[in-house]
């Protein structure tokens, strides 16, 4: 804004002069000139380009002291670029570190100490909690960062999350791992997982434990029945009276994309039979298909990576998701689930509107 | 305090004097030459988010916010284009954002027409910049007038190579998800054109094979290559042909397996199994841009609301900035621009450093 003056500002804003006069188009080319890019085309100059040439007097010059110019003018970026990107890096590692301390800091301050009261503590009141939560793994292969190296790492993080979630009376949580390890040892991650609860809660107060991957079958233990149905309220979880329920879904790439291309395909197949109107696919149909293969939309969706990508997560689902990340941070731990909760408690849902 | 200082006279004053208003864009200039130094990304999209907010927080008209925020979208799209930019791509208006207040809804198309008329009366100075518009969304939900003006600035802008302009409007992304896998389903039920007439005939060929491996076998045995040579015209000759029919004619499963090729099923498809991710992604509205590098919200919100879900959910870096969109200029995109290609270097250092590591 600043860039314009005030003619221009005017110009730009109620398309008229200073004094209230309508531009007409070449006016607005006259005043537009001094902003547009200085050479008008990298090879051939087109008409309309040397109809127009810039007002910049250095344009005017013959060709020779112009690309001297413009070897100087390089230079000259490339070490206003070189001083920009000094004066960052030092600022980036600075910001890291101070992160890391701060967040040392909030760990110190929201510790669970394997209790489930501390947690019912941290969560007792915020407004609202999310119905379905879901977390991004990611499966590290050399554990130069946290120490928790591959699938008994990222075992170790499902099972600490699960708990941390039944604590908190968020019925539904979903991990995302891009490459579905998890699945392949859906048995052993829900010993883990039943291990874990029962350090937190006691072998008596123990939540029952649901654990399911999209196309496999629901892995329960026989005397609590498969919970697959959704709550109808987000809040309507945190009943005194039974025991509290929690299921673990396991998502990986190929319920992203490769699940809408099977979709697709089914359709293709439907509508080569004219079994199906391709005019019938409506984002109902589809929203209602994904729904019931993969899963519903998560309220929620923690990061624990130090930047906001989505790594291959299904991308149907995320539509209206809360994203929470902590910048610059490293690692599966209780302070950025708890900050992220409070986050969302104070988010504004508004749809749109 | 500084918000009255911002908006004070003489601040103001003092911003919009000549030598001021000189210096800030000789260094804007700078600045934005120095970023082309390094990489840049091929695809940015921005959410517009926050012009309500701003209006409500200044005290102004929703309408007059937005219009502060298709300023902004000026001065964004300027830094783009000449830091080296191909493809923007901006969530101008949701499907959903048609649950707003009709006066607010008409005011916004009439915006849309009016820059839109406005851009139609500058084609040369569009050719000099080199930007293609495009608009994705709904068309069958927009006003009849403000998709003349949209259709008259996307003919106008199609021949323009070197950028590309995308306007979401009336857009989401389960639309376009959808849209996409319906015309797919098109595609794969329409029915398979029959192939051609070739001027190949199944069974002359096989013919001639069997009539090659006839003359050559017994050859074989005595010269294999003083006499392969000659045989070859020899076998195109007619002499053999006689015999060859003979043989054919005894020989029973092959003459069956070329009546079936002859006569194929009366409709035929392609095979669905051969649709794939990139099936889907060639039918989306952003087939032909290069993929999503980085996706930037303003105004803190944290969520996608329904804007490029298939483009970014793989490797883009997703961006959440606090401040409204009508405040979003080069200051608070250098930062970001800069920490991506920080990012970027990085990433390069790390996949140069990582086979030096393996042979080791």
């Amino acid at each position: 804004m600043v860039a314009f003056g005030p003619r221009e500002t005017t110009a730009f804003r109620r398309g008229t002069t200073l004094d209230g006069q309508p531009l007409t188009a070449k006016e607005r080319e006259r005043m537009l000139k001094p902003f547009l890019p200085p050479t008008p085309s990298t090879g051939s100059p087109s008409p309309a380009a040397s109809r127009l040439p810039s007002k910049r007097k250095p344009a005017k010059k013959s060709r020779r002291p112009k690309s001297m110019r413009s070897f100087l003018t390089s230079q000259f970026h490339l070490l206003v670029y070189t001083i920009v990107h000094t004066i960052f890096s030092i600022w980036f590692r600075f910001r890291h570190a101070w992160h890391a301390v701060y967040y040392r800091f909030f760990a110190l301050l929201y510790y669970h100490h394997r209790t489930p009261e501390y947690i019912q503590k941290d969560v007792k009141n915020l407004g609202s909690l999310p119905g379905h939560l879901s977390v991004i793994l990611e499966l590290n292969e050399s554990d130069d960062e946290q120490g928790n190296a591959g699938l008994e790492g990222l075992v170790n993080d499902v099972c600490e999350i699960s708990a941390w979630c039944a604590c908190a009376g968020i019925p539904l949580l979903s991990v995302y791992e891009k490459t579905g390890i998890l699945k392949n040892c859906i048995p052993q991650t829900h010993r883990s997982i039943s291990e874990t609860l029962e350090s937190y809660f006691g072998v008596d107060r123990k939540p029952a434990l649901s654990l399911r991957a999209p196309h496999l079958q629901s892995f329960s233990p026989p005397t609590t029945p498969p919970s697959i149905s959704y709550p109808s309220s987000p809040t309507a979880t945190t009943a005194t009276t039974e025991p509290p329920r929690i299921t673990v879904l396991l998502l990986s790439a190929t319920d992203g994309r490769n699940t809408m291309v099977d979709l697709t395909k089914t359709l293709a197949e439907m509508a080569q039979k004219k079994a199906l109107d391709p005019a019938d696919i409506s984002a109902d149909l589809i929203d209602i298909e994904l729904k019931e293969a993969v899963s519903g939309e998560p309220d929620l969706l923690v990061l624990f990576s130090p930047r906001v990508e989505l790594k291959g997560y299904p991308p149907w689902q995320v539509r209206l998701t809360e994203i929470f990340h902590v910048p610059d941070n490293a690692g599966v731990n209780y302070q950025v689930f708890v900050r992220a909760l409070h986050k969302y408690a104070k988010a504004q849902m508004r749809f749109g509107r | 305090m500084s918000d009255s200082f911002h908006n004070s006279i003489i601040w103001r004053w003092f911003a919009s004097s000549p030598p001021v208003t000189w210096g800030i864009r000789q260094l804007r200039e700078i600045f934005i030459g120095a970023l082309r130094q390094g990489p840049i990304p091929q695809h940015i999209a921005f959410v517009m988010d926050g012009n309500r907010r701003f209006a409500r927080s200044h005290k102004i008209e929703t309408v007059e916010g937005h219009n502060l925020g298709f300023e902004a979208l000026a001065r964004i799209l300027e830094v783009c284009y000449k830091s080296g930019v191909k493809v923007v791509t901006v969530y101008a208006f949701s499907i959903e954002n048609f649950k707003r207040s009709k006066y607010e809804v008409d005011a916004l198309m009439e915006m849309a027409k009016t820059k839109l008329t406005q851009l139609a009366q500058h084609g040369a100075l569009l050719d000099r910049y080199g930007a293609a518009i495009r608009v994705l969304g709904q068309r069958n939900l927009v006003r009849r007038d403000v998709l003349e003006a949209i259709d008259k600035a996307v003919t106008l802008t199609a021949g323009n190579k070197r950028a590309i302009l995308n306007v979401c409007f009336p857009y989401t992304s389960r639309d376009e998800i959808t849209t996409a896998v319906r015309n797919t389903v098109v595609t794969y039920s329409k029915p398979h054109p029959p192939p051609l007439k070739r001027p190949f005939s199944e069974t002359h060929i096989s013919r001639n094979i069997r009539a090659r491996q006839l003359s050559t076998v017994p050859e074989d045995m005595a010269a294999p290559k003083s006499d392969s040579r000659s045989t070859s015209p020899s076998e195109s000759s007619k002499d053999h042909d006689p015999s060859d029919i003979e043989q054919s004619s005894a020989d029973s499963t092959l003459m069956n397996s070329d009546k079936i090729e002859t006569s194929p099923p009366a409709v035929t498809y392609l095979d669905p199994e051969t649709i794939t991710a990139e099936t889907l992604t060639m039918n989306m509205f952003t087939h032909d841009t290069p993929p999503l590098d980085l996706l930037i919200r303003t105004s803190g919100v944290e969520r996608l609301s329904d804007f490029m879900l298939w483009q970014c959910h793989q490797n883009t870096s997703i961006v959440f900035l606090n401040c409204l969109w009508p405040e979003f200029d080069l200051w608070q995109f250098l930062p970001v621009l800069v920490e991506w290609q920080w990012q970027r270097k990085k990433l390069e250092e790390r996949d140069r450093g990582r086979p030096r590591y393996k042979l080791d």
